[in-house]
């Protein structure tokens, strides 16, 4: 067993030409962690992890995988990572087991250790359809697990997911997640990229990037409490909103911020006292309760803080 | 660690044959083309002219005058048609494609053994038919001054036009070899660019270069499959060439080989480097059709000799593998031409099959960027 830490980035920056795709990052990832990458589109997070994956040289700075840097152009990267892209799955016109047999040839496994690897795999992954199986016809969530599997025969340390989960069943996003996490018992390093704010809430830290920076990083706790350090609550005005009311709430000494949430309002304070002072004398027409900031809540107001 | 890996190659080779025997349109066009090419310039298109319609305006009417007509329909080229009037009418209406004007007085003349002069118009407006034509006429004048003059040919008249190689000038036997040219230029180029682009279309190429693999393996494994296939054809045109239309083969079948294992390098290259270029199957698509077809059909001399292109394109062609292919492949069919006599085609073909085959790598290598 190896130690030191999975990944290790410092000022890590990518450029295309003049534009610059990922810029100044630095961060580092513990062994059997599920680190989350999250951001918009084109906010950096493919091109971190194509270049952490060996596809792409640092134009500046340093990133250590496994303890391996890019003095071989990424080749040593490529033995102990996995990957599995956006776009891709696996080959629809290949049956399973030429899908498997491909990824074993391109990593050069011996036949018996890639059957025996494979055979586990599908205990882990529940697949018990025949190896002749077509990939055409298995449901998309099938194929997910699969794609998986095919990234990660050859037990690689560190396994990359890029939105491993995009267009998947609600059902079979949460059996995926559950493989995820039996990686990291196994010891596995999981980054992965996901737009779902439920699965983000279940990576043990997550990475916030906007336009190329990394703007957060922490645990989903640590980033409610450090966007949110003080108690919300959720007005519910019941359908009729009260403009003079949420007029009068924006000047209230204490309140950090106020924005609607879908049908309500959500209202944060810097104190519980600041809460309280606010919130006595509501009108009859409107409920209040305390609520627990989501990680949405959180990222439009990192995202605003960093845009402002 | 460093350079090729055969295994790691074979791996991309196998599944690369998986995914052919897996598309219908792949091999269809792969076995059909051969077959549609050769039956199509076999038997339907032949550079041969015959069934010259000719009106014959016979003035003179006499024993020599239809000596002379027989001698025209019996060649096989002609046919005669019902001369009114206005014979030179009959040219410019389109119902004759030549006109016979025999005067007064021929048959007289003969008997007299004086010099005799029959008078040939010949429709020009086609000027591959003409230029046919004015061959066949050589022959038919000798004929004629030797049937009609008896023994005493007169000596002036001997105009000695022998074909070297292909002396019936069979058409057949000039395109059908010259067919492997066209083959592998469209095939090897249409398939490699659509099954790299493929690749790409779908994401998996990524994939690929996120593993150990090198780009080198990738391509030699994506490619040889298909070089297979190609030759695959070119066997089949060399099989139907020698056995369904009887072409010779009058030269050596290694050298045959060499000659088109470096044309089919030069066509992969190009293909590979459109669909690095396109890195969409429809666009590559595109683009190899053109690419593949234009060059080989036309500037390669397949149809239109090289020799006669005006001196831009004749200077263009060099730069075109199918023209140093075409001209190797003839050579050997036809001539059984070696390695000296075609020292210049087969030098060609090695430079620009090495120029394109480096420049398709190094754009794979610089533009593995999404």
């Amino acid at each position: 067993m190896k130690t030191g830490p999975a990944l290790e980035v410092k000022n890590l920056s990518i450029k295309f030409g003049d534009f610059t795709a990922v810029d100044d990052v630095s961060f580092s990832v513990a062994r059997g962690e599920i680190f989350g990458f999250l951001g918009a589109n084109g906010a950096g997070k493919t091109t971190a992890i194509r270049t952490l994956c060996g596809l792409l040289v640092p134009s500046s700075g340093s990133a250590l995988v496994g303890g391996l840097d890019f003095s071989d152009g990424g080749k040593g990267i490529k033995k102990i990572v996995g990957y599995m892209s956006q776009k891709f799955t696996l080959y629809n016109d290949l049956t399973v087991g030429e899908n498997l047999d491909f990824a074993a040839g391109l990593r050069k496994m011996e036949p018996r250790y890639a059957a025996e690897r494979r055979r586990e795999l599908f205990e882990l992954i529940g697949f018990d359809r025949p190896l002749s199986t077509m990939v055409a016809s298995l449901p998309g969530g099938v194929k997910q697990e699969l794609a998986l599997a095919s990234a990660i025969l050859h037990d690689p340390e560190v396994v990359f997911l890029d939105e491993p989960t995009s267009g998947v069943a609600p059902a079979s996003r949460a059996r995926f997640w559950n493989l995820i996490r039996k990686l990291t018992e196994m010891g596995k390093t999981v980054i992965v990229t996901t737009h779902y704010m439920d699965e983000a809430e279940q990576c043990g830290r997550i990475a916030l990037m906007s336009a190329g920076r990394l703007i957060a990083l922490g645990s989903p706790e640590e980033l409610k409490r450090g966007a949110f350090p003080g108690p919300m609550a959720e007005l519910d005005f019941k359908g009729t909103e009260d403009v003079e009311f949420i007029r009068s709430l924006e000047k209230a000494p204490g309140l950090l911020e106020l924005f609607p949430h879908g049908m309500r309002w959500h209202a944060a304070f810097r104190d519980q006292a600041a809460l309280s002072a606010a919130l006595t004398g509501l009108p009859p027409s409107v409920s209040s309760r305390p609520v627990e900031p989501s990680l949405e809540d959180v990222f439009i107001r990192i995202i605003e803080g960093a845009e402002r | 660690m460093n350079g090729f890996d055969l295994n790691r190659a074979y791996s991309v080779a196998r599944k690369e044959v998986m995914h052919i025997l897996r598309d219908p349109f792949t091999l269809v066009l792969a076995l059909g083309l051969p077959v549609m090419l050769v039956t199509f310039f076999g038997y339907a298109i032949d550079f041969e002219v015959r069934d010259i319609k000719l009106a014959v305006s016979d003035l003179d009417q006499g024993p020599a005058a239809r000596r002379l007509k027989e001698i025209f329909t019996s060649s096989g080229y002609f046919i005669p048609v019902e001369a009114g009037s206005g014979t030179v009418g009959m040219l410019d209406s389109g119902k004759a494609d030549a006109a016979l004007f025999i005067e007064h007085g021929f048959s007289r003349t003969v008997m007299g053994g004086g010099p005799v002069t029959a008078q040939f118009i010949m429709d020009g407006s086609d000027n591959s038919k003409a230029a046919a034509v004015s061959g066949y006429l050589a022959g038919i004048q000798r004929s004629a001054a030797f049937k009609l003059g008896g023994a005493a040919t007169p000596e002036g008249l001997a105009v000695e036009t022998r074909f070297l190689y292909n002396a019936e000038l069979n058409s057949q036997w000039f395109t059908i070899p010259g067919l492997a040219a066209i083959i592998i230029g469209l095939l090897a180029i249409l398939l490699t660019a659509l099954t790299v682009a493929r690749e790409w279309e779908n994401g998996s190429m990524e994939l690929l270069l996120s593993t150990p693999v090198r780009p080198i393996e990738i391509i030699v494994g994506k490619l040889a499959p298909y070089a297979l296939l190609v030759l695959g054809g070119v066997f089949f045109v060399y099989l139907s060439s020698r056995f369904v239309f009887g072409v010779p083969f009058a030269g050596s079948r290694p050298l045959f080989l060499a000659f088109c294992l470096l044309y089919v390098v030069s066509a992969l290259s190009q293909g590979l480097f459109i669909s690095v270029a396109t890195r969409q199957q429809q666009v590559a698509m595109q683009f190899a059709i053109i690419i593949g077809l234009l060059p080989s059909l036309l500037l390669s001399g397949f149809i239109f000799p090289v020799e006669s292109m005006p001196p831009f394109f004749n200077y263009f062609t060099m730069i075109l593998p199918p023209r140093w292919f075409m001209e190797a492949v003839r050579g050997i069919f036809l001539k059984g031409a070696g390695l000296r006599e075609l020292a210049l085609p087969f030098l060609a073909l090695l430079a620009l099959s090495a120029a394109l085959l480096a420049l398709a790598l190094k754009k794979f290598k610089t533009d593995m960027e999404p």
